[in-house]
């Protein structure tokens, strides 16, 4: 589903990411971990086309997403570490406006709406601007957005931060039934426990290069991933 | 503490100039004094110039009669005006609107620190246009009557105290609007129709100065009387220019303490005000079934939505509309009339007038140059284009189109009207309603091709984008630039080919250059778009 060759992204003499591959197959929850600035978020950008890369291809569903673009990006659905969303609109405008992007049919969109809006208990605010929402909120709108175009791949960068306990856990389910589905998720986290519990796969990433990368099994041996995890920071 | 309050502030509104955030590095120092000698000859140059002429022919023929402090007090009144006009709008929305407003509130710095960092940086754009009508209008005076210690030092107080007069006229109205506001669903509208009737005032005004220019010049001794008898307070105002220092004293106590005041209310409510929600009641969802839209469709319906969402947005950047409006209405009602006299002082060239009427409808459509912050707006949320499956020129293209719908009905609209009451054949009242439309066109892709070169991502507050930016200073100036070579170019020399010639060649120019802009919008602008 989305396979990364050789990734390699500088910001001036500094290299945020360097010679990184990874490839997610379709079915799979796969977990970003690494330290503040060792170059998540640059990967995921850079996979889901916000971010020009220097070195490396990137392919979505066997498209590039240098060459094909608009192709690559009607396959996936991103989530970024702050839900900065359209202000100015209600919750119920920016939901039609990502929907009329995608082109969904207006009855199957509020099928979806009425679904994920019920889940995630924001339905009675989808009238108001977003302007007034909280941040959690705002993320929940995100998470609705993303899912409302019923993408291949789901790319997200910290998603439960700012999230309630319960909305934490339906936003697990839902990753996990859109994985189920044939879907494939690629998150980056800080928290080492959701990521244990919930990934197939998990890559970590130390000073934009990758230093560990298989199943959860294949990971962590023995040890909790907050063991491998704070080891391999050590080294 | 307050310093570096202010200094953050300074550096976010004049980023632009020292810090190239293409390139992502400071500029040089050639660089830098190239951006302040732009912006000091549009701002000194152009506005100077024009309140230097009106103080050259004003203040001569009431000095002689004895009557300086006339003089001051239309001057003094100018300023006041404009500086309020100015920096009015942006009041509110840097008080109390301010995206780290937050951030600072939670930091160990005093809310009375924070709130006079704010209302400095009012007080500096107010100041700015104060001074453009009061410092030519000093110095003329100084030319005129003599300069002398006094003169010099009350010349000044009364800079100090005018721009204090529109700090505290701009608090006054922002705290207003900030009080409503926060009742209010619609605040935009609201703000809008307020300022509104502002504007109207200040353009009826405008519209009868003139008149009222001649007038006070003809009779200005009967005037001065009447005002010195019935309004003591403006002849002490007007005499502080005249180096009287007991009035300087008088009105400069008064002004301050007045001042005070302001700021005790503000200071009492500026916490509340700037941490509240809205106090409206909630919106309840109720589904509705919903009409799929194309992806331009979306695209230009979230750009409306922008639009509309802002009144610092409508008001800055979409006066044109309805200034060319009025235009079309005056121009039917008192057109025929007007033109009249217009041909007689351009000694019968009936087709000129239809070449000017043309170039001042261009001028007036300058005005709305909504597309130039269109990207910088998108600020922290422009990962929503860039991430959702739209070419980056269908974006441009829905942002450019916004600005062609909202400037092109209404220029259409005031070119038939003008079309309609010149005298001139069929072809230039045709040529006259297509060259508006095609630099109608140019304008939207131009200040588009601006927004994309010169773009302000990171703002705290959208005053900077929409007011500040520099995209916005050059397609304001630079439109009005462009019309004026057009009309100068005819006067000078177009005259000699003839009006159908000459509007033709400026459709094809106008033409050519925005079907080339597009096409740049359709490839390097959409490449730098993508890469923002």
């Amino acid at each position: 589903m989305l396979r990364i060759e050789h990734l390699s992204k500088r910001y001036g003499e500094k290299k945020a990411v360097e010679d990184l591959s990874l490839h997610i197959q379709a079915g799979e929850i796969f977990g970003f971990i690494g330290h503040n600035g060792a170059g998540k978020s640059t990967t995921l950008k850079s996979a889901v086309g916000i971010l020009q890369f220097d070195e490396g291809t990137i392919q979505i569903g066997g498209k590039d997403i240098r060459k094909e673009p608009l192709a690559c990006k009607k396959m996936l659905a991103y989530i970024p570490d702050n839900p900065d969303l359209y202000e100015f609109m209600s919750g119920i405008k920016y939901l039609n406006f990502v929907a009329d992007i995608f082109g969904i049919p207006s009855a199957e969109r509020q099928e979806r709406i009425r679904k994920y809006a019920d889940l995630l208990e924001l339905t009675g605010d989808l009238a108001e601007p977003v302007s007034a929402y909280s941040h959690g909120m705002k993320q929940k709108l995100a998470v609705i957005s993303a899912w409302i175009h019923d993408p291949k791949l789901i790319v997200m960068d910290e998603p439960f931060v700012g999230l309630d306990p319960k909305a934490s856990h339906l936003l697990k389910e839902m990753m996990r039934e859109h994985c189920d589905r044939g879907g494939a998720i690629f998150f980056s986290t800080h928290v080492l426990e959701v990521a244990e519990k919930l990934c197939d796969k998990v890559a970590i990433i130390k000073q934009g290069r990758l230093v560990r990368e298989g199943t959860m099994e294949e990971v962590r041996g023995d040890d909790s991933l907050e063991e491998v995890f704070l080891e391999l920071e050590a080294e | 503490m307050l310093k570096v309050l202010l200094k953050k502030q300074l550096a976010e509104v004049f980023r632009n100039c020292w810090f190239d955030a293409k390139k992502n590095r400071m500029r040089s120092k050639k660089a830098v004094a190239a951006w302040f000698f732009i912006y000091l000859v549009l701002i000194v140059g152009l506005l100077g110039g024009i309140f230097t002429v009106l103080s050259l022919n004003v203040c001569g023929p009431l000095v002689q009669l004895g009557l300086g402090w006339l003089y001051f007090l239309l001057m003094g009144g100018i300023a006041i005006l404009l500086g309020a006009f100015g920096s009015v709008f942006n009041t509110y929305s840097s008080l109390y609107l301010a995206k780290d407003n937050d951030l600072l509130l939670s930091m160990p710095i005093p809310v009375r620190t924070i709130m006079a960092a704010r209302i400095l940086n009012v007080y500096l754009l107010g100041a700015m246009y104060s001074a453009v009508v009061l410092i030519p209008a000093v110095f003329v005076y100084w030319l005129e009557a003599g300069p002398s210690a006094a003169r010099i030092i009350c010349g000044l107080l009364l800079l100090v105290i005018v721009t204090v007069i529109v700090l505290l006229l701009s608090c006054v109205l922002g705290y207003a609007v900030a009080r409503i506001s926060v009742k209010l669903r619609h605040k935009s509208f609201f703000t809008v129709l307020l300022s509104l009737l502002f504007i109207g005032g200040y353009y009826f005004f405008y519209y009868k100065a003139n008149g009222f220019l001649r007038d006070f010049l003809m009779n200005a001794e009967s005037y001065g009387e009447k005002i010195k008898g019935a309004a003591y307070g403006l002849w002490l105002f007007g005499r502080i220019g005249e180096g009287d220092f007991p009035a300087a004293v008088v009105f400069g106590a008064a002004a301050g303490g007045l001042f005070l005041l302001v700021w005790h209310i503000i200071a009492k409510s500026f916490l509340s005000i700037a941490s509240a929600g809205e106090k409206t009641g909630k919106v309840r969802y109720v589904e509705k079934a919903v009409r799929q839209k194309t992806v331009p469709g979306a695209l230009l319906a979230k750009e409306f939505s922008r639009f509309t969402s802002s009144a610092s947005y409508m008001l800055n950047c979409g006066m044109g509309i309805l200034f060319l409006i009025a235009t079309g209405v005056m121009l039917l009602v008192m057109g025929r009339e007007f033109l009249k006299l217009a041909a007689q002082a351009l000694s019968g060239r009936q087709d000129s007038i239809a070449v000017l009427l043309c170039v001042m409808i261009c001028m007036i459509a300058a005005m709305n140059d909504m597309a130039a912050p269109s990207v910088s707006l998108e600020g922290k949320s422009i990962w929503i284009p860039q991430s959702l499956p739209v070419a980056p020129k269908t974006v441009l293209r829905a942002k450019a189109a916004v600005q062609l719908i909202l400037s092109g009905i209404p220029v259409l609209f005031a070119s038939v009207c003008a079309a309609v009451v010149v005298p001139s054949s069929v072809p230039v009242r045709l040529l006259l309603c297509l060259t508006a439309l095609v630099h109608t066109v140019f304008s939207a892709m131009f200040n588009m091709m601006l927004g994309v070169k010169m773009p302000v991502m990171n703002w705290t507050s959208e005053t900077g984008p929409i007011k500040q930016g520099g995209a916005i200073v050059v397609s304001m100036f630079g439109g009005w630039g462009i019309c004026i070579a057009m009309g100068g170019l005819y006067l000078l020399i177009g005259y000699r080919i003839g009006a159908v010639p000459y509007l033709l060649l400026c459709s094809l120019l106008l033409g050519a250059a925005a079907l080339f802009l597009l096409r740049w919008l359709d490839t390097k602008g959409a490449d730098s778009f993508a890469a923002l």
